[in-house]
């Protein structure tokens, strides 16, 4: 991406669409498609973040890699399969874009929220998990934390 | 890749005959460099680990370090035959599984990479364990710990005083002293960004030669969710209602011993994680501080909030301590 694509986001709706492989993804990808299909001034950039474990995860750094590869494969075709669903909804190739980050991290949410802010998104978009309250406790909420965090954008959560 | 001194066996017999007397030596034994099948390490073996041998010894159990009574394989006692010193050798275990918590799962793995990096960072701190770790001739990160003599804390506990109230006025607000004193431990290793991973009251032992709390096995780590230390904190709130209310509330127990009072309990009241165990202990000792009690209260199924540091939950504590002096004329 170059500078005038960047100008041009400006004008332009920018969502970031923040994905995993679960089905509450899929559903909020879906809600994208039947919402916004017909919109032509929309851009979304589908993101997946892949919690890179530490080093010390594994025996040796080659079950590491070939874990970080098996999960990076597994989530670039949901990702294609996303972008198929919106390309099925009315979106053109130029609309969508789809990004994979693989990263250590402490949060996920700092980093969809470090994203938007890099990409200056309009809407950040995720869908809920749906978490009792105990696992939220354990676990703590990526959508909360957005909701929560957010600066300077919109957020949608999609249920 | 670390070498390990080389000692012939007549050198080990000697060491092991100094140590112990001539007729301690073992008629067979086995010198073990490489400990990648740590079944085969044998009691009497001697591994040789960095300059020194270890005479190997009995398993360690859970209790000490890890499921009640079960023999922890990879976890053994032993000499160190340069200076007498009792050590307690961890082998390396990759241990991985899932444990699924209502939909979600977890994968959790034994990491032995991550205890040695703990234990340097926390080799000043007087609240941990402590040891080294040294590569066996296989690359293995074998620890190497200090053995602490000592009870489980939670043992130590239990049984203070007469009554909870006897307890709770006399005893507890040294045991709150003593909790807050861990719980900044476990922010010590947070604020450095590491969890201390399985955080139970049995992982908490009494060092009686140094007259200090000490955290043990950190060698859990999992892949965590939004929320890095929240299965830490969830670990610290299950031992501090467990030292208010000293020991396990029980429901089942309260059902049969105290109708009146499991009749005023409601499903918000218990653990969040252990729906068979009181949260809201003010219900059963009314005398505990609002205060102290609302601390616990972030660790029960009625909670609208959650601690998302051990900062956060320290100086809720700080407060309640105050609480509890004033109560129990501790700062008169």
């Amino acid at each position: 991406m170059n500078v005038n694509d960047l100008t041009k986001r400006d004008t332009e709706r920018h969502l970031l669409a923040a994905v995993d492989e679960s089905e509450n993804s899929k559903r909020a990808v879906m809600y994208l498609a039947d919402f916004f299909g017909d919109n032509k001034d929309i851009f979304i950039t589908l993101l997946s973040i892949i919690q890179e474990p530490s080093e010390d995860f594994f025996p040796t750094d080659a079950e590491r890699h070939k874990w970080v590869k098996e999960k990076k494969e597994t989530m670039e075709k949901i990702l294609a399969g996303y972008r198929q669903i919106l390309l099925g909804a009315g979106f053109q190739e130029n609309q969508l874009e789809t990004r994979l980050s693989v990263r250590q991290c402490d949060s996920i949410g700092d980093v969809i929220l470090e994203e938007q802010e890099k990409l200056r998104c309009c809407i950040v978009v995720v869908g809920r998990r749906g978490l009792t309250h105990s696992e939220e406790f354990i676990f703590g909420s990526t959508s909360n934390k957005i909701l929560h965090h957010a600066k300077n954008c919109a957020v949608m959560v999609i249920e | 890749m670390q070498t390990s001194r080389s000692f012939s066996r007549d050198e080990i017999c000697r060491l092991i005959a100094d140590h112990g007397g001539e007729e301690r030596i073992p008629p067979k034994f086995n010198i073990i460099i490489d400990t990648s099948d740590f079944f085969k390490v044998e009691y009497n073996d001697v591994v040789l680990l960095g300059d020194s041998p270890y005479w190997v010894k009995r398993y360690e159990k859970e209790g000490r370090f890890g499921l009640d009574d079960e023999p922890k394989y990879w976890v053994r006692r032993a000499i160190n035959l340069l200076d007498g010193s009792t050590r307690i050798l961890k082998l390396v275990f990759h241990e991985q599984f899932e444990t699924k918590i209502g939909g979600i799962v977890i994968k959790c793995f034994r990491s032995p990479k991550k205890e040695a990096r703990i234990l340097d960072l926390v080799a000043d701190h007087p609240n941990f364990m402590h040891g080294h770790w040294v590569q066996d001739s296989a690359g293995n990160v074998i620890r190497i710990l200090d053995f602490i003599y000592g009870m489980r804390y939670d043992d130590i506990i239990v049984p203070y005083g007469k009554d909870h109230q006897d307890y709770f006025y006399n005893y507890f607000p040294k045991v709150l002293d003593q909790f807050i004193e861990m719980l900044a431990a476990i922010k010590f290793l947070h604020d450095h960004g590491e969890k201390h991973g399985d955080i139970r009251r049995d992982h908490i032992l009494w060092d009686r030669e140094r007259e200090v709390l000490r955290w043990i096995d950190f060698d859990y780590n999992y892949l965590h969710g939004e929320s890095k230390f929240s299965f830490d904190l969830q670990g610290l709130g299950n031992i501090l209602i467990f030292l208010v209310g000293r020991g396990d509330v029980l429901v089942a127990d309260l059902h049969n011993n105290n109708k009146a009072l499991f009749d005023t309990l409601w499903g918000e009241d218990l653990n969040i994680s252990y729906k068979n165990r009181v949260a809201n202990i003010k219900k059963i000792f009314p005398y505990i501080p609002e205060s102290l009690n609302r601390v616990l209260l972030h660790f029960s199924n009625g909670a609208q909030i959650f601690y998302d540091t051990t900062g956060q939950m320290l100086d809720d504590l700080y407060t309640a301590r105050t609480d509890i002096l004033d109560l129990t004329g501790g700062r008169s």
